[in-house]
């Protein structure tokens, strides 16, 4: 009798131990959610990079001065619902103080959380969006502080371009510049802030055209702007899986050939070269991420680190992916480059906060408002401040793109190459 | 050539509508059903063609045989290009959209050579009305001339044996009358006929034998002269006869009885 | 004045396209009364297997050699219960059609070492694009479609929507859901005058669209499998027994639409890029056949010329006033009007009554 009272009693302590020793042991967490599926196509580069980065930051990396960061990650599938019901799910079942980070990546899922976020949870969120509306004058760290940008906002890479007409504007004339851009809530966003602008510098608005990433053609949109004389035609839209954009590129290279096509971050990349082929040669774009991917993949840029290490990890970690390209492997370096790129980003503002002695919530805002980095030489060596919540660099970019005769097949190659040094735009008097 | 041994058929798994028929079809001869509504008739011809699978029917027992071969459970199209059996449904069996010669091509699909356009004239030969609208579509045809080309394309298959559902349905007298002399000249030319018939006085007249089916069963045989001169078949399908009209439950009843005879 | 006719005539063009698809789904409707929802499956499917014959696209081992297996036992079947040939012939056969299927898709066909000149590949390869587009289409009747004989159209209409679902989830694993180049690089036809500009792409479209919309009326109207296919779309029970084959006509019609769609999906690819998350666009034909009528072949033609003209005039009037997405939608408000006025559409076959 004793002895299984002595058993139970055994037992029931174990039980209690097994409940309370975790608790006792505080963990650093972080949640991060990446569109890996969805209406836009399947992107799990995202998820491969985020992990080959988190174990990399775990083990080799040191993790936050030692200790490990126990990382989950989601897949929302492009839908904002499905991100904030994570968010909600982690912040319910992990205390405050050891979720210490979250990351996200949609404009779309950044605006229902605005309360959750900056008022009742007071988590640091790192999200892809380059939403002017939330990170530019409008908003910002005043509105929304623990909100922050992995890149400029789109007002500002729209106001880069705009600076770069007027420096080559080259004929008589004010130069006629034309906005086409996807009806989305992204694509708004921007826009409105780059009209402004350009007007302010004194240039003809000459068309302003939304095209969905639905269309099936570009005919009408292409005569619209042939028939308002455009010079320049400003594409915001997004080039990542989809085939509207080489829709607009065919039909534009011949509706419009005289006119400079330049773009934003999401068609300054590897698609457009692959599916638009010769029509994209000449563009003039802006990025937020050194160039990491030409065709072939072989001649990447070597001189930038974080692009080296970008693809000596995805070919370490992933060779038959990074072999594969298109057909069912990483179909873009940068969306493998964006994966890594979080997990650095969330070793570097954990250990920034630990060394201050403060590692909470708190602690990693604070880390993260008085960070000065170069992001692993991703800038060319140059550092960013996070002051503005944004890394606020753009480099513009120009597409070179040359078919050549590879066995039986005519293939593209080249890539978008530098054609301005990096720019930090919260250093533009505008 | 045709015999139908013990057939049993139901509908839909559950509505049993043919109960035990046996019957046989000579060469050459003109064979007469006659049965009121809902007897079974048609069913029996849809068994026979092997149309009666697209009408979700099921032959459960007994066997319909050509010649000694059992053309049970194959699919129309077999048994009508094989065995030359060609099945003009009731109700006029025309493509209303297409146009009449259009129809008679339709009806050769299934034979299609040089020959056709031969034949195409032949039956114009037996129905002179179709050759003067041949262009027209089927669907404004008047009801005779809609018939008339349905046997028009039964012909265009080269029938050995042709079943005729209720080819008199909602017809004139006179053109009855016309399309009947037709049957009987195409049975002339070595054509087996299996006429079914609620028209029991102008059908018998061409016939040689006749069946009377009653709930899925045969009640009656005889040859055509017999089945006329029958008091029963006069009274319920010819019209005349007594002037006091028994009930028909005791028709069926005596009908039965005669049968065991 | 310029603007209208620029408009118009861009409208036309892309409303020959939607016409084609229009067409396929009233071919279906009218021999089975059945509306196929997995036509935008079909437009994609239909337009990789172009792809893999023109671009010379080859696929790994383990889904060329599912795929071969597939199409061997389709033959197969299809020779020996439809056809009726003997055993010893339609295994022999099915095996050959499934080898060389596997050739193809494994090794490539390389057209393009054989022939230099684009035009001639692409005049090769549509046709044998076409014709695997129709066999798969056949295939998925044969599958889907047969066993639902004589049950009512409905469940037809809803087993087309689900063999979308699948048909998608099959072209995704095969083909990935990324977008592939698609250059055609047909003869530059442009006609540019003065301020008009009417591109080669669809012109090219516009004319191949209408070239196949025509074939098609010849086969319907002019060949006797054509005769049977229209007699089998009346009455399929008359057909039967009238010594046509009901079952295989559906087959060969489900053939056509599919390969109809090809065409059509090859053009709209052409524009752009192709990619799986197109199949969309083959929902335009929802308003082409509402508004022609369902059952009327003239009407698919007319319906989609109205639906690309509508589309285009929203495109230059509407949407520039700040109605974006008016384009989408404007199709839909014509529809509604012309059903409220026709409800069977614009063409619908009004029945005959006898006089
Ligand atoms: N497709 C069917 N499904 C169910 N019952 C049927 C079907 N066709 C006929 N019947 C039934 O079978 C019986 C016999 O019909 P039928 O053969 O058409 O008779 P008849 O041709 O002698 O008038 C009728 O009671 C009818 O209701
Ligand atoms: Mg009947």
């Amino acid at each position: 009798m004793k002895q299984r009272a002595v058993f139970v009693l055994a037992f029931t302590l174990s039980l209690i131990l097994l409940f309370i020793l975790p608790l006792s042991a505080k963990e650093i967490k972080t949640l991060s959610q990446f569109p890996m599926s969805g209406p836009v196509g399947s992107l799990p580069e995202f998820g491969w990079g985020f992990i080959d980065g988190m174990n990399w930051v775990n083990n080799e990396g040191g993790g936050v001065n030692g200790k490990k960061i126990k990382w989950f990650l989601e897949d929302f599938r492009y839908n904002p619902t499905v991100e904030v019901a994570n968010f909600s799910k982690y912040t319910a079942e992990h205390p405050p103080d050891e979720l210490l980070m979250a990351t996200g990546y949609i404009t779309g899922g950044l605006k229902p959380l605005i309360e959750k976020v900056n008022k009742e949870q007071k988590i640091p969120w790192l999200d892809g969006s380059y939403s002017t509306e939330i990170f530019g004058a409008g908003g910002g760290p005043s509105k929304y502080p623990y909100y922050y940008s992995l890149g400029a906002t789109y007002g500002d890479q729209i106001k880069v371009l705009l600076k770069w007409i007027k420096e080559n504007h080259k004929g008589k004339g004010k130069p006629r510049v034309a906005f086409v851009y996807s009806p989305t809530a992204w694509g708004r966003d921007g826009t409105p802030e780059g009209i402004a602008y350009a007007k302010k510098l004194g240039f003809d608005v000459v068309a302003e055209i939304e095209y969905p990433y639905t269309a099936t053609s570009a005919t009408n949109e292409c005569m619209q702007l042939r028939k308002a004389k455009a010079q320049y035609v400003i594409y915001h839209g997004y080039s990542g899986a989809t085939s509207y954009t080489a829709i607009f590129f065919k039909t534009a290279r011949k509706i419009i050939p005289k006119a400079q096509l330049m773009g934003t971050h999401y068609t300054t990349g590897r698609f457009p070269i692959l599916v638009a082929q010769e029509a994209f040669d000449g563009y003039v774009g802006v990025a937020t991420r050194p160039f990491s991917d030409p065709v072939p993949r072989a001649k990447y840029p070597k001189d930038n680190a974080m692009v080296k290490m970008a693809h000596e990890f995805a070919q370490k970690n992933r060779p038959e992916e990074y072999k594969k390209g298109l057909k069912g492997g990483i179909k873009d370096m940068f969306l493998y480059m964006e994966g890594l790129t979080y997990a650095l980003m969330l070793q570097k503002a954990l250990t920034d906060a630990d060394n201050a002695g403060d590692l909470s919530r708190e602690g990693v805002k604070k880390a993260l408002d008085n960070m000065v980095w170069d992001f692993k030489g991703m800038f060319g060596g140059k550092t960013f401040s996070y002051k503005s919540h944004t890394i606020p660099m753009l480099q513009i970019f120009k597409a070179k793109v040359k078919m050549v005769k590879m066995g039986d097949k005519m293939v593209p190659t080249g890539g978008v190459y530098p054609i301005s040094d990096w720019i930090n735009t919260d250093e533009i008097q505008w | 050539m045709l015999s139908i041994e013990n057939l049993r058929v139901v509908y839909h798994d559950v509505i049993s509508v043919l109960n035990g028929i046996s019957l046989g079809v000579k060469d050459g001869e003109v064979l007469i059903i006659i049965g009121a509504n809902g007897a079974g008739k048609t069913t029996l011809l849809r068994s026979i063609s092997g149309m009666i699978e697209f009408y979700d029917g099921d032959i459960i027992e007994g066997d319909v045989k050509m010649d000694g071969t059992s053309i049970k459970g194959l699919d129309a199209t077999d048994i009508m290009k094989r065995f030359d059996l060609t099945y003009v449904m009731e109700d006029r069996p025309v493509f209303w959209y297409l146009t009449i010669e259009e129809n008679l091509g339709a009806a050769s699909f299934s034979r299609w050579d040089k020959r056709v356009k031969a034949d195409m004239e032949e039956v114009f030969g037996y129905f002179p009305v179709l050759r003067s609208m041949k262009g027209k579509r089927a669907g404004y045809a008047s009801g005779g001339e809609q018939q008339m080309l349905a046997i028009g394309m039964a012909l265009m298959t080269k029938p050995k044996i042709l079943l005729l559902d209720e080819p008199s349905l909602g017809l004139a007298p006179l053109i009855t009358e016309e399309l009947f002399s037709i049957i009987s000249q195409l049975n002339q030319t070595g054509i087996t006929i299996m006429l079914v018939e609620q028209n029991a006085h102008a059908a018998l007249g061409i016939g040689t034998r006749g069946y009377v089916v009653e709930m899925g069963r045969i009640v009656l045989d005889g040859t055509a002269q017999e089945l006329l001169e029958n008091e029963d078949v006069r009274e319920f399908y010819l019209g005349s006869g007594k002037k006091e009209r028994k009930s028909y439950k005791d028709a069926k009843r005596y009908k039965r009885r005669k049968r065991w005879l | 004045m310029i603007d209208l006719i620029q408009t118009l005539g861009s409208g036309i063009l892309v409303g020959l396209v939607y016409a084609l698809l229009g067409l396929c789904i009233v071919i279906i409707f009218k021999a089975s009364e059945a509306f196929n929802f997995a036509i935008g499956e079909f437009l994609i499917l239909g337009s990789f297997l172009f792809y893999v014959l023109f671009f010379n696209e080859t696929l790994p081992w383990h889904r060329a050699l599912p795929l071969g297996v597939l199409i061997f036992l389709f033959f197969s079947y299809v020779f020996f219960f439809d056809i009726r040939a003997r055993f010893v012939i339609a295994i022999p056969s099915g095996l050959v059609a499934g080898f060389l299927i596997f050739c193809v898709l494994f090794f490539g066909l390389n057209l393009s070492s054989l022939v230099s000149s684009s035009l001639l590949r692409f005049i090769i390869a549509l046709p044998m694009g076409l014709l695997a587009a129709g066999f798969v289409g056949s295939m998925v009747e044969r599958i889907t479609i047969k066993p639902l004989l004589g049950r009512s159209p409905i469940s037809m209409t809803i087993i087309t929507l689900g063999l979308g679902f699948f048909l998608r989830g099959c072209i995704q694993l095969i083909w990935g859901s990324h977008a592939y180049p698609f250059f055609l690089d047909l003869p530059d036809i442009t006609m540019e005058m003065g301020d008009f500009l009417f591109l080669s792409d669809p012109i090219w479209a516009g004319i191949l669209s209408l070239l196949t919309f025509g074939l098609v009326i010849v086969f319907l109207f002019r060949s006797r499998w054509g005769l049977a296919i229209r007699a089998t779309s009346e009455d399929q029970a008359k057909a039967m027994a009238f010594g046509i084959n009901s079952r295989f006509i559906l087959l060969i019609v489900w053939a056509i639409s599919a390969l109809c769609i090809a065409v059509a999906g090859i053009m709209i690819s052409n524009f752009g890029a192709l990619q799986v998350g197109m199949g969309y666009v083959g929902l335009r034909a929802i308003p082409v056949v509402l508004i022609g009528g369902m059952d009327s072949i003239g009407g698919a033609l007319i319906g989609g010329i109205i639906v690309g003209v509508c589309e285009s005039l929203a495109g230059t009037y509407i949407e520039p006033m700040g109605l974006i997405g008016f384009k989408d939608v404007a199709p839909y408000i014509l529809l509604l009007i012309v059903l409220f006025i026709r409800p069977y559409g614009l063409f619908g076959t009004v029945r005959i009554e006898r006089v």
